[in-house]
């Protein structure tokens, strides 16, 4: 393994001979619903993509998880030449975003990807009634806007952002780099795997995989069963990371 | 709550239930509380309710399974949800009502309050 040191915090660590042709970054951190974590988990299993580095910081909490009796970082980069994931097994704490973020986009940058994608949920207090969810999505500079328009994508027009996603918004601007939410409506505190789906489906105009979503939806009982607890710990961490705030009004100072 | 509490804080038991998870939320007459029941079907479904407590029992329409499951490293089975929430204000137990829809259990709980109308002077 090769260590790249991105300032004191978070150290973001890929492995010997990894290489990039300007990729897609997908990012899909542990947020409402689990949209992110649950999507980009199984884009990386459709993909067959290989794990290519992890994450690590003392900001985050000591914990490793154990696969097949090997322990890992919960924080993991999968991905190819042309496209990265990044997804993470257990919920960020909410001081460790901004250096995570920031991070994240000096090592975006150094990679020269073309664009950067997360993906996310929308609480929706109706969500019980919502068949297949709706995906609205933000872009950062008029790059990514006329990217969004180009895949006709409906932009969340007004309101607030608050999270991960949020702050790599800002981060990939301050570094120049083009980058997308993407937000599908979900259950606010439960693993919404339709969420998911749709979030996938939006994501694949970009990424051209023809990623099917239909063993996602299949397995949407288990993928909740065993996505309880980091849903708890996400939920948890909610309040702190001012989710609350996606539901207010801004004042229309434009 | 105790250390070894806060050590072993499981979801789970051994008598093969789940805890779901569960949203309270105060509708200013009602308390809502939803609960997120994969594997689940309306008929088995059993809600119980006194004035303080709200109590759920769903049993899964096939038993979910886990091989070598976290600290145990052992074989088990769930085959139910369980979960009894206590309730931050009394409610009418005859006037709750629920509804399930797409494996999410929503529970209605009208507050037992009287209401008085002031006058002003």
């Amino acid at each position: 393994m090769t260590s790249t040191v991105m300032g004191e915090e978070v150290r973001i660590v890929e492995k010997e001979g990894v290489k990039h042709k300007n990729p897609i970054v997908i990012e899909g951190l542990p947020d409402v619903g689990l949209v992110g974590t649950i999507a980009a988990s199984y884009i990386v299993e459709r993909m067959g993509y290989k794990e290519i580095g992890y994450i690590e910081s003392d900001l985050f909490p000591p914990v490793m998880v154990v696969h097949e009796g090997k322990s890992k970082n919960p924080l993991r980069i999968y991905g190819d030449e042309g496209v990265v994931v990044v997804l993470s097994e257990v919920a960020i704490p909410v001081g460790a975003v901004y250096p995570l973020t920031e991070a994240l986009a000096d090592w975006v940058k150094e990679i020269d990807s073309k664009l950067v994608i997360s993906m996310t949920g929308l609480p929706a207090t109706n969500r019980i009634d919502i068949e297949k969810p709706e995906v609205f999505a933000v872009g950062n500079n008029e790059e990514a806007l006329n990217e969004l328009k180009d895949k006709q994508m409906e932009l969340l027009e007004e309101g607030f952002i608050a999270g991960p996603y949020a702050v790599m918004l800002r981060e990939c601007s301050k570094r120049k780099i083009s980058a997308i939410s993407l937000l599908a409506q979900c259950f606010p505190v439960y693993p919404d795997p339709g969420a998911a789906a749709s979030a996938i489906e939006s994501l694949d105009k970009f990424l051209k995989l023809g990623i099917d979503i239909k063993e996602l939806l299949e397995k949407g009982e288990e993928i909740k069963l065993k996505a309880r607890d980091l849903m708890r710990q996400t939920a948890l961490s909610a309040p702190e990371m001012q989710k609350g705030v996606e539901q207010d009004m801004p004042i229309m100072y434009r | 709550m105790g250390i070894e509490r806060r050590i072993i804080r499981t979801t789970w038991g051994y008598d093969g239930n789940l805890e779901p998870l569960y949203e309270v939320e105060d509708k200013e007459d009602a308390i809502l509380v939803t609960f997120d029941l994969p594997r689940v079907r309306k008929e088995n479904v059993e809600i119980n309710t006194t004035e303080n407590t709200v109590d759920v029992m769903a049993k899964m329409s096939d038993a979910v399974c886990w091989e070598r499951w976290g600290s145990i490293q052992k074989r088990i089975s769930f085959q139910a949800f369980r979960k009894q929430i206590r309730l931050p204000e009394p409610v009418d137990p005859e006037k709750v009502s629920a509804s399930f829809k797409n494996g999410i259990l929503r529970i209605n709980l009208p507050k037992v309050r009287r209401k008085v109308l002031i006058n002003i002077e």
